[in-house]
């Protein structure tokens, strides 16, 4: 049997016999060289209650060339990709080892979750949200699982939410002061969130940024 | 700049330099550029740079000497001076004191020794940034005792297949989960076993997947770089061709350390062109280091077997990456009307260049074929569609349109707008310069088809193989000239207005106008008693054509040697242009 496919299926199989580290494996079409990861979001962080899938591509020249990975479940994390996914970890890239195998890179993106990088990131924005007010990253980070990963959530950012839908503000790790006061100047809802999510208008910033320099951006 | 222009002192030194050189057979590589400081007397032309081809072999040696002489100095074995070399991006000196100051720091960040006893690492990862400052900075052994202990051990490090080890507990392979009885393993002096089947396609992998040539040991978070002999033993058998390849990765990198030397650029070629006297930045802007690995063609392909002749030359520009000689025109310059070609839309381009506005009238015209010499169909006015300028003044000699003449030029183009304008300044060189670059592309054509004429002509007439290599000469010297031809308008363009200007201009014609006489005689058909006019024609056509195309050159090149040519915009490495001359 070719190598790749013996290797794939026996990690397959352990990752179906260890019930202790809650991480899953399953096949997403036929093929056994395109899988789905599900991990639980780690205890004592914002991630934690919710449920994270994985996309795995395993590549021709696998265990010696690494795994293709990305999140299917949209996570808030200076290093992933907040709109697509995509993963910034050594071990996916130059760090690669072929002794990794699917579940130890699966426990490696737990980890990742555990402990952020924001000096490389992968997400400028959310990277400079985590630096400037990591309180408030982590409220925003706390409510992306809750919508997204389908975790419990926290009281103060339930709050805030209005009712069923999603509340934009806290998707964008802002105050709700502070959109509604720009709001409030005659600027549509969702131009004043964009804008102030990409000036980082957060913690100490709001202090350092004028509302002129707003405004002007507004205007654009 | 000052010390390549010829002062007094330097005359004086001819004679002497010119013996020295002569004298030297050995080729001093120190003496290059005091050679070339004097260049008048010596067999090498002005704009010839001297430099030497070497084979792969040859680079191996060189790489031998290093490590021999590592091996002198530190008293380590071959295999560690390698790869601590390597390492050092083969900077001797650098190696030498880092490795006086701590070996043991250099020995494990070359991956020679391990830090630490191998340890059962955990599968949770940190991060990059955690990651490395452990491995850099944490795990040192710092007593002397164990790192000879570790290095002696290290040359003992071999990969051996046949070796079974035998324990209690039969052996599985952590990476293909192999369990057989039989099944061979190796490590490096980590002691990390592995399938030797597993350590055979990792090589493999990075050696033809990523062109790596510093292979770690495959256990996770392990630095130990994999000895020459270890790789070797992998790739035996069926590998051949994957060890092949990885010693040209070892020449690569040596090569690329190296300033004096540059790798062919052209596909499959493993020579390599060493070159001192363009070695450093400065040097670029009095030179022009063309320069050729003496290779021809693409190796093993049958077209470079059957026909030297179609076979091209290995030329290429030693100082910057355009893989092809740009002579007479420097780098800095030829980089940036490449740039300019490569912006312009193409597209743009055809529009602006087949639709013009008649100089007096300014109706539209679209030139859909025909010659240069425009007739308005609205007011009659005749022009010449090149340079916009009144047909009257071009006469007979309509080759003084190769000239953007600005003077004549600038009544008719005034009524146009300056942005026009200046896009046919612009395109009135680009279509040159590609018109000769389209012409080298024939070449290869005018090559297979010269060949044919020359075995006519043995046919039909009584002259030999030897007799009939002037046709191949002509076409040779013909191509060579192109290229030539063509980075003279890239230069001319950015040439200040002037006096000088006008000389280039002058040379430029002239040469242009021998090529297109050479180039008519080549097309022409063969007549039996007409061969040896013809050979006669076309031989002393060769001839002329060869010395207007050294003029061109040798002038060029003095140019820059002297600080003649002034820029009409800003080049890297030369001095700001005047106000005035800036377009």
């Amino acid at each position: 049997m070719d190598a790749r496919l013996r290797r794939v299926n026996k990690e397959i199989a352990d990752c179906k016999n260890d019930k202790a580290s809650g991480i899953k494996i399953e096949l997403i079409d036929e093929s056994p060289f395109h899988l789905k990861g599900i991990f639980p979001g780690p205890e004592g962080t914002p991630y934690a209650g919710g449920t994270f899938l994985v996309d795995i591509i395993i590549p021709e020249s696998y265990p010696f060339q690494p795994v293709k990975m990305k999140f299917i479940t949209k996570v808030y994390h200076p290093n992933v990709s907040s709109a697509s996914g995509a993963i910034c970890l050594d071990i996916l890239k130059d760090a690669w080892s072929p002794v990794l195998t699917l579940k130890s890179t699966l426990i490696s993106l737990q980890s990742l979750l555990c402990s952020p990088e924001p000096n490389d990131p992968q997400d400028a924005e959310v990277a400079k949200h985590f630096t400037t007010s990591k309180g408030s990253f982590e409220d925003t980070a706390t409510y992306w699982t809750q919508i997204y990963a389908g975790g419990p959530g926290k009281k103060g950012v339930s709050t805030a939410s209005s009712g069923d839908g999603k509340d934009e503000v806290a998707m964008a790790g802002l105050e709700k002061a502070h959109v509604d006061q720009f709001e409030a100047l005659g600027f549509q809802r969702g131009k004043v969130i964009d804008v102030l999510r990409r000036l980082n208008y957060r913690g100490k910033n709001v202090t350092q940024i004028s509302e002129d320099r707003v405004v002007e951006e507004l205007l654009k | 700049m000052s010390d390549y222009s010829l002062s007094d002192d330097d005359y004086y030194n001819d004679e002497d330099m010119f013996d020295i050189t002569q004298d030297d057979d050995d080729m001093n590589m120190d003496d290059y550029t005091e050679d070339f400081k004097v260049d008048t007397n010596s067999k090498r032309k002005s704009y010839e740079i001297e430099y030497e081809s070497l084979n792969q072999p040859a680079v191996e040696k060189l790489m031998q000497q290093d490590v021999a002489y590592i091996i002198g100095i530190l008293g380590v074995d071959s295999s560690i001076a390698a790869r601590l070399l390597r390492h050092s991006s083969w900077n001797k000196e650098r190696l030498i004191e880092k490795y006086m100051d701590n070996p043991n720091t250099i020995l494990v960040a070359a991956g020679v020794t391990a830090p630490e006893p191998p340890s059962v690492t955990s599968p949770i990862r940190t991060h990059i940034g955690d990651r490395r400052t452990t491995r850099s900075a944490s795990k040192i052994i710092s007593t002397l005792s164990s790192s000879s202990k570790t290095s002696s051990k290290a040359s003992s490090s071999s990969y051996q297949p046949a070796q079974t080890r035998l324990k209690a507990e039969r052996f599985v392979c952590p990476i293909c989960y192999d369990d057989s009885s039989d099944l061979q393993t190796a490590s490096l002096d980590c002691d990390h076993l592995f399938c030797t089947g597993c350590w055979t396609t990792y090589i493999t992998s990075k050696i033809r997947d990523e062109a790596e040539h510093c292979i770690r040991c495959m256990a996770e978070g392990c630095c130990l770089v994999a000895p020459d002999t270890f790789i070797q033993s992998a790739l035996a058998g069926e590998g051949e061709p994957t060890w092949a390849r990885f010693q040209e990765l070892l020449v690569r990198h040596f090569v690329s350390c190296n300033p004096n030397l540059k790798y062919c650029p052209h596909p499959g070629c493993t020579n390599t062109v060493s070159c001192p006297a363009a070695a450093s930045k400065s040097s670029l802007t009095t030179v022009v280091p063309a320069v050729s690995c003496g290779a021809r063609g693409i190796p093993g392909s049958p077209e470079a077997l059957t026909s030297a002749v179609a076979a091209k030359e290995h030329y290429f520009c030693f100082g910057c990456p355009i893989d092809s000689d740009h002579r007479p025109v420097v780098c800095s310059v030829a980089k940036m009307w490449l740039k300019k070609c490569a912006d312009d839309s193409e597209t743009a381009n055809w529009i602006k260049s087949n639709t013009k506005e008649c100089p007096k009238c300014q109706s539209t015209i679209e030139k859909n074929g025909g010659c240069n010499h425009m007739t308005c169909k609205k007011c009659k006015h005749e022009f010449c569609w090149v340079c916009m300028g009144p047909w009257s003044e071009h006469g007979t000699s309509w080759y003084s349109c190769n000239r953007y003449e600005e003077k004549s030029g600038t009544d008719a183009r005034d009524a146009q707008s300056k942005s026009r304008a200046s896009l046919e300044r612009y395109l009135h060189y680009y279509n040159r310069w590609a018109n000769h670059e389209q012409s080298a592309k024939l070449s290869l054509d005018l090559y297979a088809k010269t060949e044919k004429k020359m075995e006519d002509m043995q046919i039909t007439s009584s002259l030999t193989w030897i007799e009939v290599q002037f046709m191949k000469k002509a076409v040779e010297e013909a191509d060579k000239c192109r290229m030539t031809l063509k980075w003279t308008y890239a230069m001319a363009y950015y040439l200040a207005r002037g006096n000088e200007k006008e000389l280039f201009e002058d040379n430029q014609r002239d040469l242009e106008q021998a090529v297109e006489e050479l180039a008519e005689l080549l097309e022409q058909p063969i007549e039996a008693d007409a061969i040896p006019t013809l050979r006669q024609k076309v031989t002393d056509k060769t001839v002329y054509v060869h010395k207007r195309n050294e003029i061109v050159l040798e002038d060029t090149a003095n140019g820059f040697l002297e600080g003649r040519w002034k820029w009409n915009a800003r080049v890297e490495g030369f001095d700001e242009p005047d106000q005035a001359d800036l377009v």
